[in-house]
């Protein structure tokens, strides 16, 4: 007969909970293909988890042709489709453009009106006069008296007319330039392809502009948010189904002159680099949403962006003014965890 | 209780740190780094080893350093050097690029500790 001694019962437990553990502790990562493109003007990292590799690659090279593809047509300073356009804008004649042009154009329009204006793609010749059409802006600055002039044409969304396929714009000051939506606008796009060829789990990240669909095999995608005031992370997400999270901030692109620092976001309504935000992340299911967003958000500073977010249907937003501190509605605040040590001051709101 | 009882207990309080390091703590530390020239890999570099490379790019030669861990870009033709304020690189995950000379670096782990970065 098999006796079995009495210490049995509880070595044996410690040992199943040990080999659990362990086991949780080594668990396998799911298949995931990764690969980077430059296009854009930024790196695009496209992630595939959960099929065959070979069936990965056929598919992140079909979305890294869609991304070469907008980058050709869109470009704002390069010779692109946009630039043909912007040649025929000041005439004041309606002319045709091609008809897969007319989806883009047409949402921004929507989103300019949505955000009061603030999210403007029709002020190309101030981000122009900026120095901002180029791959490494160095300023100097504008004369203030050619940025008063452009900002008094008040050039707008609602100038142009968009109908059956043609272009018309009332405003000769219109200089279309979607460089704060043509990211988000893409990674929508390559989302929308990848799961026309069957991938149900992928991250699309164009220089920051992220959408996710699916999971890293059993768990959520993990996503990091850059620190906008030092190198590193400021903070996690967890993110799975269909979801886009886009950031915007005054560090991305900018230059210096004269000891001052000059960004990339110009406030429409008075011509300059936008104040008191330093950055704003937006989550939304759509990329061009989010994009169009957190471009009107960080516009709008500290005093209108909930206003803007509400009007823009934003639910999920958090800001951070130049002292550091997190605002943030409270939807966000139950998912974000900070990576800091010690944690920034965050205050939480109600509602975005 | 016995004494392999004893034992047992002992030995499962002993791994309790190691649990702990392995389930929550930051094990996602970079093991090596992806060099990218013009989004094709132009190299793998263990973090372990200290020592500079020079990545030639399409402006000129960027410069990278690679110690204790971590690995950063040092100089570069860009006007911005928004890739060397980038800063340190450590974590498995975490990138940095000067995108004007198309060069990136990616840090490469067992497992990530983020999927993408957003900035």
């Amino acid at each position: 007969m098999c006796a079995f001694p009495r210490y049995s019962l509880l070595a044996t437990s410690y040992c199943l909970i040990l080999l659990l553990a362990t086991s949780s502790c080594s668990k396998q990562e799911a298949s995931l293909y990764q690969e980077q493109i430059l296009a854009l003007g930024a790196l695009v990292d496209i992630s595939i988890s959960g099929v065959e590799p070979e069936r990965a690659q056929q598919a992140a090279s079909t979305v890294a042709d869609d991304f070469n593809r907008i980058h050709r047509t869109w470009h704002a300073w390069q010779e692109s489709e946009l630039t043909r356009i912007n040649a025929r804008l000041p005439g004041g004649a309606a002319f045709p453009v091609q008809a897969d042009l007319m989806p883009l154009m047409v949402r921004a329009q929507e989103l300019s009106r949505q955000s009061e204006g603030l999210f403007n793609p029709a002020i190309g010749k101030l981000i122009a006069l900026w120095g901002f059409h180029s791959d490494e802006p160095i300023g100097p600055p504008p004369d203030p008296g050619a940025v008063a002039a452009l900002v008094a044409q008040c050039p707008g969304m609602d100038d142009l007319r968009l109908e059956n396929n043609f272009v018309q714009s009332r405003n000769p000051a219109v200089q279309l330039d979607f460089g704060a939506i043509g990211q988000g606008y893409a990674v929508d796009a390559a989302i929308e392809h990848l799961r026309k060829l069957g991938i149900e789990n992928a991250i699309v990240n164009a220089s920051g502009d992220i959408r996710v669909i699916g999971k890293h095999g059993a768990r959520p995608w993990r996503i990091g948010i850059r620190n906008p005031r030092a190198p590193g992370i400021l903070a996690s997400i967890e993110m799975q189904g269909d979801e886009s999270i886009v950031t915007s901030g005054t560090y991305e692109r900018f230059f210096e002159y004269g000891g001052q620092r000059y960004h990339h976001i110009i406030d429409p309504r008075n011509g300059y680099p936008a104040q008191g935000l330093t950055s704003v992340t937006v989550l939304h299911r759509d990329a061009v949403t989010a994009d169009a967003a957190s471009t009107a958000l960080l516009v709008a500073g500290l005093k209108d962006w909930r206003r803007i977010a509400r009007a823009m249907g934003v639910e999920q937003a958090m800001v951070i003014d130049e002292q550091g501190t997190v605002y943030m509605n409270a939807a966000l605040a139950r998912r974000i965890r900070f990576e800091i040590t010690p944690a920034p001051k965050i205050e939480i709101i109600d509602s975005p | 209780m016995t004494r392999a009882d004893f034992i047992v207990t002992l030995g499962a309080v002993a791994l309790l740190p190691f649990l702990y390091v392995a389930s929550w703590g930051n094990g996602a530390r970079g093991e090596q780094a992806r060099i990218l020239v013009g989004g094709k890999e132009y190299a793998r570099v263990p973090l372990y080893k200290a020592q500079r490379l020079e990545i030639p790019g399409a402006l000129g030669v960027s410069v990278l350093e690679i110690k204790d861990g971590k690995i950063r870009f040092i100089a570069s033709p860009c006007r911005g050097k928004q890739c060397v304020h980038s800063g340190w690189l450590a974590l498995s995950g975490e990138f940095a690029a000067c995108l004007p000379n198309r060069i990136s670096v990616h840090v490469a782990g067992r497992e990530p500790r983020y999927d993408a970065v957003n900035f």
